[in-house]
């Protein structure tokens, strides 16, 4: 249905922060439809705050995000809506709203964005549940899921209105390997099956080289991208010392404190 | 296809005289156009028995979830009860992503359309027990304050005095804005209304009298204390139900450290320290709120001044006083205790700061009964 080459978000000169305080800079990339897209880096190296601003939830202190088509640091008033639209969001902690039953959840944004009548938002809910292999938890709340559950949980309900870009701040944060991997399969699928674009942020090595189509690599000290490339290209040829110390897993002698 | 189809849906639908209808769709199929679509066809097609359903999909050139929600509805038969259905020209790979939620997941997965009710003997039954077992955990939470309560003080390492000293702050000094308007336009307003009716009788002087009388002996100590439970019992019971979710509870037991004493008694003392003076300024600005009435209905101040002290005896302002001690020690505790009871998940803390106020206003209530028998025994 549509062109695999097309590209479908561009990150241009974009510096954000707080305030004064400014945490990352001159961050230039564009992600092409159908990608499974990973933003990397160290812990405190700016990725979550990268994404916030990325999604609109923060302003950044300069520069463009372009979404199909629709500048969303510019857009105001209806075309941010529908520009909000054109994208879901799952959050590190799943963010399900733990008074709904799980369908409940995956109905909400058909139910308060949508003129479709009842039977047909609990078909379509129930159709992205068993997408993410969660139809028969349907009636169940979240705080009766497991971890990996309710990151899928919370994939369905990113997926409710069928949006092209998928947002997933550390997907497998806090799970099982078995569950880590199960998780990136389903990712794999959606992206491969259902063209959805995934803009992915995460520090888990082995999820990167099994999802990952490109990479960009944030690093702290230098505030903005150090490395882009395919995972396996950047752990055999990064130059940067820090990109294959992280790709190689290898410990930062300094931050022991030992001295060993 | 027709010129409006790029962004919009043809629907076309034929019903025959024989029971067999037809429906064609054309363009796009997304959550806006299924929902008109939907309209169009329960107008068409609910109004006749049919015995045959046949869908033509080839003329789609996109659908979305919505729209293959619709496309499933129509294939289950659901809107046609009783008619065979088929589904022809679905674009294959669409076919593949149709074909992947079947009628028999619809029927596993939808939520049962049963409401649970309980029977009235139940209901009453366990709200019963509910409230012993309450009543039960406050007699116990009583009892271990009351027993750690002095070795504690008279540990200063175990006490924590600064954070006594934070709490003596947030809850007492940073409430004397809020205590103050409250109280002076309380003792305004009582003064003002009941000026009239005492007025009848010519005696409007004694508006003083009363107002100095309720104030010092109930309204002060009353006002300080809810104020009190509404901005610091709600935060007590907040901020240890927070420490609890957070699994910060755990870890200070796990440190050999007792959350009662390292927590509450700090709270509890900062509260019975504060509230005499809390309620001795709520007591003196509502007094004031009803001296500004009377000077306005032109007594001179001299006079007010002796009505005052002639109607307050030294043991009405002692009782107010020992209110005011009770009512924070209950505010302070109850606040400390529904914190400590609270439950998992997302909306807990807001159940025990909102069970922490109304236990506290509850509680200061019937204390305040108690108080006013015991006092008119005493004083008799």
């Amino acid at each position: 249905m549509s062109n695999p080459a097309e590209i479908i978000i561009t990150v241009r000169d974009l510096k954000v922060g707080y305030g004064e305080n400014v945490i990352l800079q001159n961050v230039n990339f564009q992600v092409r439809h159908g990608e499974v897209f990973v933003i990397l880096g160290g812990s405190g190296s700016g990725k979550s705050t990268l994404l916030k601003n990325l999604i609109g939830l923060y302003a950044p202190l300069e520069g463009e995000v372009w979404i199909e088509g629709g500048d969303l640091v510019a857009a105001r008033g209806d075309e941010r809506q529908d520009l909000l639209r054109k994208f879901g969001v799952t959050y590190q902690s799943g963010a399900l709203f733990g008074s709904m039953s799980v369908l409940e959840n995956v109905r909400l944004p058909l139910d308060e964005l949508t003129a479709l009548p009842g039977p047909l938002k609990e078909l379509a809910a129930l159709a992205k549940l068993k997408l993410v292999g969660l139809g028969a938890a349907a009636q169940k709340l979240p705080s009766e899921l497991s971890g990996g559950m309710q990151k899928r949980a919370a994939i369905a309900r990113a997926m409710a209105l069928d949006p092209r870009i998928l947002f997933l701040d550390e997907p497998s944060a806090g799970l099982d390997p078995v569950t880590a991997a199960d998780l990136d399969l389903l990712i794999t699928e959606l992206a491969h099956h259902f063209g959805i674009t995934f803009i992915i942020v995460t520090h888990d090595l082995a999820s990167i080289y099994a999802i990952a189509d490109r990479v960009i690599m944030l690093d702290g000290r230098s505030r903005t991208i150090v490395a882009e490339g395919r995972p396996a290209e950047l752990r055999e040829r990064a130059t940067d010392p820090w990109v294959r110390r992280f790709f190689n897993r290898e410990p930062d002698a300094v931050a022991s404190g030992l001295h060993l | 296809m027709t010129a409006a189809a790029e962004n919009d849906l043809e629907t076309d639908v034929q019903v025959g005289t024989d029971g067999h209808a037809r429906v064609v769709l054309r363009g796009r199929l997304d959550a806006r156009t299924a929902a008109t679509c939907w309209n169009r066809l329960e107008q068409a097609l609910r109004v006749s028995k049919l015995e045959q359903l046949e869908v033509d999909a080839s003329g789609l050139i996109f659908c979305d979830g919505a729209g293959l929600a619709l496309l499933r509805y129509l294939s289950m038969g659901l809107m046609t009860l009783g008619a065979t259905v088929s589904m022809r020209g679905l674009e294959p790979g669409l076919e593949q992503i149709f074909r992947g939620f079947t009628p028999e997941d619809y029927e596993a997965f939808r939520p049962p359309v049963r409401v649970k009710c309980h029977p009235l003997p139940e209901e009453v039954g366990n709200a019963v027990r509910q409230a012993a077992s309450d009543l039960r955990e406050q007699v116990e939470f009583l009892g271990s304050i009351m027993g750690k309560m002095l070795p504690t003080l008279l540990d200063r390492k175990q006490m924590r005095w600064p954070e006594v000293r934070r709490v003596f702050e947030l809850a007492g000094a940073n409430a004397v804005p809020i205590v103050s308007l409250v109280s002076v336009l309380v003792g305004l307003i009582i003064a003002f209304e009941s000026a009239q009716p005492l007025a009848q009788f010519g005696a409007q002087i004694f508006v003083v009298n009363m107002i100095g009388l309720v104030m010092v002996r109930e309204l002060g100590p009353l006002l300080a204390a809810i104020l009190l439970a509404g901005r610091s019992g709600s935060a007590f019971a907040a901020e240890i139900g927070t420490m609890k979710v957070n699994e910060e509870l755990d870890a200070l037991q796990t440190l050999g450290l007792d959350p009662i004493r390292f927590l509450v008694i700090q709270r509890i003392t900062a509260a019975i320290l504060l509230t005499p003076l809390l309620t001795f300024y709520a007591t003196f600005l509502g007094v004031l709120g009803g001296v500004l009435v009377a000077l306005g209905l032109g007594f001179p101040l001299p006079l007010i001044f002796h009505q005052l002290s002639s109607s307050l005896r030294l043991s009405d302002i002692g009782l107010g006083v020992a209110k005011g001690v009770v009512f924070g020690a209950i505010v302070s505790a109850v606040g400390c205790m529904r914190g400590l009871q609270t439950q998992e998940g997302p909306s807990a803390v807001g159940v025990s700061t909102t069970r922490a106020v109304v236990t506290s206003i509850v509680l200061i209530i019937i204390a305040d009964a108690v108080f006013s028998v015991l006092f008119y025994f005493l004083t008799r």
